[in-house]
């Protein structure tokens, strides 16, 4: 095996690891919306469907932050959402907006 | 295994590199099992949260029943507003999208020791972890002459299901004119404000077909959740048909005479023409036969998973739990089963836990276009549970506030029951 070809595969190595952290964190961030999201789910449908509780499936991820940080604000009113917006941190929102922004663009797909 | 998820190919793929940030990928072949006992809202919540959250599971429901009646809204059947088979749900799609083994069987004893659970018809299930959701069982000895066989004549319908449809026959059979009691429990029981709203929506039944009749709420408490807005709501709605006497007042419930439907307080027996006795509570039977209950009659979970203090490798979630300031709710069973779920499968296999959280909302109906709305945020701490936020409807909200509390239950209904069952 020449000096070459061992860098070749220390870089390669290298680089996979990398990959493997990027995607990790990926994976974490949408771990944890789908956590964030199933407290979403016991009154809004993530099937884009609704009926007296509006669908929150493809809100584009600015859309949701304002939203909720209006709910937060008490600037919009909705008692149990602002209950609920005030139980989120900012991250937490932040997490959340991206989740189903990915999720309604899966749902678009589909 | 043939098929990898995205995320199983990355686990693979750096295994060799991320070995020592994931053991649990280096164990072996062969799935955890996750054995959920009771396919009440915790239960089913928790099989399919867990069976949806990694193909490496194996998940098994068991639970005696094929359908499932919801205890929440089944006020609305008393008032002839809903149909008992609206309420009904079944676990096809728990089954079929979500890969749940579900068994309709009842559990007989869980070894915590061999890790086995029992089953009536034979079969033992090996588990790595339990998630008991047994919900309530009544404490019969308290009332004297309240026991099983009396619920037949005085329901209690706090399970619903044909307890809730006995009721309802009782109360389309009487007599305008007649008297409707209802034994309102001591803390801590299933769905507080439940109870009072039974009141009002039988008030609301009565008030179109048998406007004489009078209700009699006798409570074992001196105050109940959301008294202000419910006595407004009695005062609006139903003016001088409801009567409520507290604890102090009657000196406690004693006995009833089943045969003549007598209730006897401390002073008094009232003569009912229905009544319906909602006795006091506790855990589910199987969480006292398997040790999991305290000196409180309910079991005590470490807030983070809900893991069992008195036995690990057991999970208690819903009504049974001793959940700090939670309230025993439906929803708040829900939350649980989701925060249970999550720490089961970071501990199984190796996903990342994050702070759990930990919520109740409620809608309570005063009348058809009358509903109250509240909504409670909670923080787990390593001892307890406690109210970090917490909203409720007042007296004197404008009436259309209340009305789209009413649509805001229905589409509530629909998206929370397609969660737990859908």
């Amino acid at each position: 095996m020449s000096a070459g070809s061992t860098e070749i595969i220390a870089l390669s190595m290298v680089a996979a690891l990398v990959v493997s952290v990027a995607e990790r964190s990926f994976a974490a961030d949408n771990d944890q919306g789908a956590q964030l999201a199933a407290t979403c789910a016991a009154c809004h449908r993530l099937d884009g469907r609704d009926r007296g509780i509006p669908s929150i499936v493809g809100f584009s991820e600015e859309q949701f932050v304002t939203v909720m940080r209006a709910f937060k604000s008490g600037e919009r009113s909705g008692p149990i959402m602002r209950t609920m917006a005030r139980s989120l941190s900012n991250e937490d929102i932040a997490i959340l907006a991206r989740y189903f922004a990915a999720q309604g663009e899966e749902t678009q797909r589909r | 295994m043939t098929c990898l998820t995205r995320r199983q190919f990355n686990y693979l793929a750096g295994a060799t590199c991320i070995v020592a940030f994931r053991p649990q990928v280096a164990r072996g072949q062969g799935k955890a099992r996750v054995v959920v006992i009771g396919g009440g809202v915790g239960g089913a919540t928790a099989a399919k949260y867990l069976a949806k959250g990694s193909e490496r599971l194996d998940v098994t429901l068991v639970e005696p029943n094929a359908r499932y009646t919801t205890c929440f809204f089944s006020n609305l059947y008393l008032a002839g507003l809903r149909s008992l088979e609206s309420l009904t749900h079944g676990y096809e799609t728990v089954a079929q999208r979500y890969g749940v083994n579900v068994v309709h069987d009842s559990v007989t004893a869980i070894d915590p020791v061999g890790k086995t659970v029992a089953l009536e018809g034979g079969a033992k299930l090996p588990y790595d972890r339990v998630v008991l959701a047994p919900g309530i069982a009544f404490k019969f000895g308290n009332i004297e002459g309240y026991d099983e066989t009396a619920t037949q004549i005085m329901p209690h319908a706090w399970t619903a299901g044909p307890q809730t449809r006995l009721l309802r026959q009782q109360l389309e059979s009487m007599e305008d004119g007649g008297l409707f009691v209802l034994v309102a429990p001591p803390d801590p029981f299933r769905c507080p404000p439940g109870p009072y709203e039974r009141a009002s929506l039988i008030a609301y039944y009565f008030k179109q077909y048998k406007p004489r009749a009078k209700i009699l709420i006798l409570d074992a408490k001196d105050s109940f959740f959301a008294q202000d807005v419910f006595e407004d709501g009695w005062n609006r709605h139903y003016p001088g048909m409801i009567e409520w006497l507290p604890g102090q007042f009657t000196g406690g419930i004693k006995a009833v005479d089943v045969k003549d439907r007598l209730i006897k307080t401390a002073g008094d027996t009232f003569k009912a023409d229905v009544a319906n006795i909602i006795p006091a509570q506790e855990a589910g039977r199987i969480a006292h036969q398997t040790h999991l209950v305290d000196q409180s009659g309910w079991c005590p979970i470490d807030p983070m998973t809900f893991e069992s203090k008195l036995q690990p490798g057991i999970h208690v979630i819903g009504d049974a739990a001793k959940a700090g300031n939670m309230a025993k709710s439906a929803f708040a069973s829900n939350s649980q089963a989701k925060v249970c779920a999550f720490a089961i499968l970071a501990a199984l296999t190796g996903s990342k836990r994050f702070a759990p959280h930990l919520f109740n909302a409620c809608f309570t109906l005063l009348a058809s276009d009358d509903a109250v709305a509240s909504a409670t945020s909670y923080r787990a701490e390593p001892e307890t549970i406690k109210v970090s936020d917490f909203f409720l409807s007042k007296v004197g909200d404008n009436a259309e506030t209340r009305r789209e509390a009413v649509r805001e239950a229905d589409g509530w209904y629909a998206a929370f029951t397609h969660d737990i069952f859908g």
